[in-house]
């Protein structure tokens, strides 16, 4: 009976979802721009990520864009860093899109052909945002747009993350 | 033994029942999002066929969730 348990334990820890003070999932995705050149999670350690899942097909992740484009002016991008995950069949839809929000680039673009990082962490939503910290630890967890509100949570904890 | 595998097997494949498998997740729904996709896909018409039903049950709101449809408002 007790190793039935174990057993049992072991499961429902293997297939839980990743969670606040969780490791963040790995992943080596192309760059959406320029898919030869590809990045990890190694090229992003020791800085404070928001890891944002999103897709052109998607409207409330179309919403929240504008503001990410205003967050990460707001910070170094030696300390913080917004990476955003697209999910589209095509990204054309994705390019184009952005093209419209963040013409200057400011926002570092992944593709995801194959949705690793929803399926990784076992997204609820769409969109779904990961406040990552310097080692790679889950912090926070925004399930749907971050709205206004929500968002002066976010500065704070960035700003708390980073010592500020 | 024969007891704790059988148990194993069960639970396999009631796991395989699990709704994760059936339930079409968020990522998913690119093409369920498409506008081609949704119940009424010319809006102009979706609003005629609203405002043909107001009238018919003389329910104003009746079609939306903030009100109860009962005409009492």
């Amino acid at each position: 009976m007790k190793k039935l348990i174990v057993v049992l334990l072991i499961c429902i820890n293997i297939f839980a979802a990743p969670g606040v003070g969780d490791k963040e999932v790995d992943f080596n995705l192309p760059n959406l721009y320029n898919q030869s050149a590809t990045f990890s999670n190694n090229d992003f350690k020791g800085k404070v990520v928001l890891l944002n899942l999103w897709a052109s097909w998607c409207d409330g992740c179309k919403e929240e864009m504008p503001f990410f484009v205003e967050l990460q002016k707001e910070f170094n991008k030696n300390d913080f860093l917004i990476v955003l995950s697209n999910i589209d069949s095509d990204p054309q839809n994705a390019i184009s899109f952005l093209k419209e929000v963040d013409e200057k680039r400011v926002l570092t673009s992944l593709y995801d052909k194959d949705k690793i990082l929803p399926k990784g962490y076992r997204s609820i939503g769409m969109p779904s945002s990961y406040l990552i910290d310097q080692d790679g630890k889950i912090i926070e967890i925004f399930v749907g747009s971050i709205d206004k509100k929500s968002m002066k949570n976010l500065k704070l904890k960035i700003k708390d993350l980073l010592g500020k | 033994m024969y007891k704790l595998i059988s148990i194993f097997l069960a639970l396999f494949f009631l796991v395989g029942c699990s709704d994760k498998l059936v339930r079409v997740m968020p990522y998913e729904k690119e093409y369920l999002a498409q506008e081609k996709m949704s119940l009424s896909p010319i809006a102009e018409r979706a609003e005629q066929e609203g405002h043909i039903f107001l009238i018919r049950e003389a329910s104003a709101g009746g079609e939306s969730s903030f009100q109860g449809g009962c005409g009492c408002r």
